[in-house]
């Protein structure tokens, strides 16, 4: 074997190897697949611990601030997200999420309608390995009803009215308007859901007072080409 | 080891930069040891005196395909995180055309007139001022293209995924086809030698 | 130097490339990148308002220099550079064959740049972006398009071979 070896010139030794290798490779799976491995007690954890989500007025902060270190996601459809998302937001519906390159360790905001497709796609992603995937708290219903539309008190204590001219902020920064308590008592006849029908429409979508800083997450990067 | 490391958040897009650097080094290092820096011996493949181009060209990317379907399938490199240029087959079948008229009317291709220039040949520096002036051109006509420019799939397609072969076997295939040419590379070379590539 | 190990080197660069970063090499695109930086320089809605530029030029918050693409070429030209000098192949002159004039020569050289840019761009790369890359990545486009490189200089060597022989 070792002298029929050794006749062999450097080429034919390379062209040798390259086959045998070819041929191991027959093999090959080199794509990875969908198919994930889960650790069921590490995200339960995380659930407990409630370090899986953000609330809504964190986030207001983060818009108000212009902070760039995390990428807010819209996961419905295309046309809702033309109709209204919250300002900074990238459009990835749930159907493309495998496919968006996003980073894995980059800090994730995630938010639908409600919190089903965002607790869907959290786990999604973090079995896939993504570190840093939060989901918004109550989804796009709970930041109408806690940023946007902010209930005040009618007759605010000291306290209270502090707090109510920060809300009465943040509301008018995106576009919203506070409503008063008496008011949804009344016309919401107990029922939350209800609430927001009667409502002002949700602002267009313009940026506010835009972030000037950094790049807007998802804004048209530019290209680069082979 | 979770590769692609930039992927993964091991380095940030600044640093990034610095590894293009290093990585372009390697490439025009190479392109150069291989006599690319001159245009006629890249020419010589088009005329089967010497065929070098066809050589470095496929063993690359022998090598680097090799390389990839096993990192890929111990799980090292995650290749669905890797940049697959979209397909568009029209523009890129009439591309190639041009592009391989372009190669052996001027003598180089963007890459190699670049080593060229690098290494002192005024044909390549035309060759780099050609191509700045034909970009320009082209993204004038742009609208006059944009149409046949945005043609075809415009998805990225794989070999195997397209034909409905495994992976494996179309990498066996693409290694043999390329042992098998260099085999014929060499037949050809001897009988259309001229020593007129250096 | 042997082809077949200058290959395994420029393969190993390349896989590099993949590890990395996770994108291959590339060439074309860095021109692309500079013309598009060149001309919003000079006129800036011109660029602006050219869609193909425009493109390169993104949201105007990063120059369309700071491309990975644009570094990599430039460590093309270093690497180049420097292969060169060691091999004692640095020298300025013209590449050409016997027949032709160092002034037609150039003026083909140029020609050729031209050709080679629309090539480049229909096709989204050239043999570095394209053939190299997509080759060794098993894509479809890549393949067709490097067949055609071979087929088109083949197809076009025999009527520019007073350029060469």
């Amino acid at each position: 074997m070792r002298n029929w070896m050794s006749t062999l010139t450097l080429n034919q030794k390379l062209a040798l190897g390259a086959v045998v290798l070819g041929a191991i490779a027959l093999f090959a799976t080199p794509y990875p697949g969908s198919s994930v491995t889960l650790d069921a007690k590490e995200l339960a954890l995380a659930v407990a611990k409630e370090a899986d989500h953000v609330e809504a007025p964190e986030l207001a902060a983060w818009i108000i601030e212009s902070r760039a270190d995390y990428r807010l996601v819209d996961l419905r459809s295309e046309s809702e997200y033309a109709e209204y998302h919250i300002p900074g937001a990238v459009n990835v519906p749930m159907g493309s999420l495998t496919d968006a390159g996003l980073g894995r360790q980059e800090t994730l905001v995630l938010y639908s309608d409600g919190g089903i497709h965002s607790a869907q796609a959290w786990m999604l992603l973090k079995a896939q390995g993504y570190k840093g995937v939060y989901m918004l708290k109550g989804g796009l219903e709970e930041w109408k009803d806690r940023v946007v539309f902010p209930v005040l008190a009618d007759n605010p204590t000291p306290d209270q009215r502090s707090r109510d001219e920060r809300l009465r902020t943040i509301s008018t920064f995106f576009g919203g308007q506070p409503r008063s308590a008496g008011a949804v008592a009344a016309g919401g006849a107990g029922m939350p859901g209800m609430a927001m029908p009667a409502g002002p429409a949700l602002p267009k979508v313009s940026a506010p007072a835009s972030p000037a800083g950094g790049a807007r997450p998802g804004a048209a990067k530019k290209k680069e080409g082979c | 080891m979770m590769a692609p490391f930039l992927k993964y958040g091991m380095f940030g897009d600044e640093t990034s930069l610095v590894v293009a650097f290093l990585i372009g080094i390697g490439f025009g290092f190479f392109l150069e040891r291989a006599g690319f820096g001159s245009a006629r011996k890249l020419v010589s493949q088009f005329y089967l005196n010497d065929l070098a181009v066809f050589k470095v060209m496929f063993t690359a990317i022998v090598t680097a395909m090799l390389g990839v379907t096993y990192l890929g399938w111990i799980g090292w490199l995650d290749l669905s995180l890797v940049y697959l240029v979209p397909t568009y087959l029209m523009p890129q079948v009439v591309g190639g055309l041009i592009l391989g008229a372009g190669f052996v009317v001027g003598g180089y291709c963007p890459g190699t007139s670049v080593a060229a220039t690098a290494t002192g040949r005024v044909d390549g520096l035309l060759f780099v001022i050609g191509i700045f002036a034909g970009m320009f051109a082209f993204a004038e006509v742009y609208p006059l293209v944009k149409g046949f420019y945005l043609s075809g799939a415009g998805v990225a397609m794989t070999l195997p995924a397209t034909f409905g072969v495994p992976y494996g076997v179309v990498v066996f295939a693409v290694v043999l086809m390329a042992v098998g040419g260099f085999y014929g590379a060499g037949l050809l070379e001897k009988k259309f030698a001229t020593g007129a590539t250096e | 130097m042997n082809p077949y190990l200058a290959g395994i080197g420029l393969g190993l660069v390349l896989l590099a490339s993949f590890v990395l970063v996770g994108r291959g090499l590339g060439a074309s695109g860095a021109f692309n990148s500079v013309i598009a930086w060149g001309v919003h320089t000079v006129a800036p809605e011109h660029a602006k308002h050219n869609e193909f530029m425009a493109g390169y030029l993104g949201d105007g918050s990063e120059s369309p220099l700071k491309s990975w693409l644009v570094f990599e070429v430039l460590g093309l030209f270093a690497g180049a550079m420097f292969s060169g000098l060691l091999a004692g192949r640095a020298k300025v002159m013209t590449e050409k064959g016997p027949r032709v004039s160092v002034r037609t020569r150039l003026a083909m050289a140029f020609a050729g740049g031209v050709l080679m840019a629309f090539g480049a761009a229909l096709a989204r790369g050239c043999t570095s972006g394209q053939a190299l890359t997509g080759g060794a990545l098993l894509n479809l486009g890549s393949w067709a398009f490097m067949m055609m490189v071979f087929a088109g200089a083949y197809a076009v060597a025999y009527f520019v071979r007073w350029e060469w022989r």
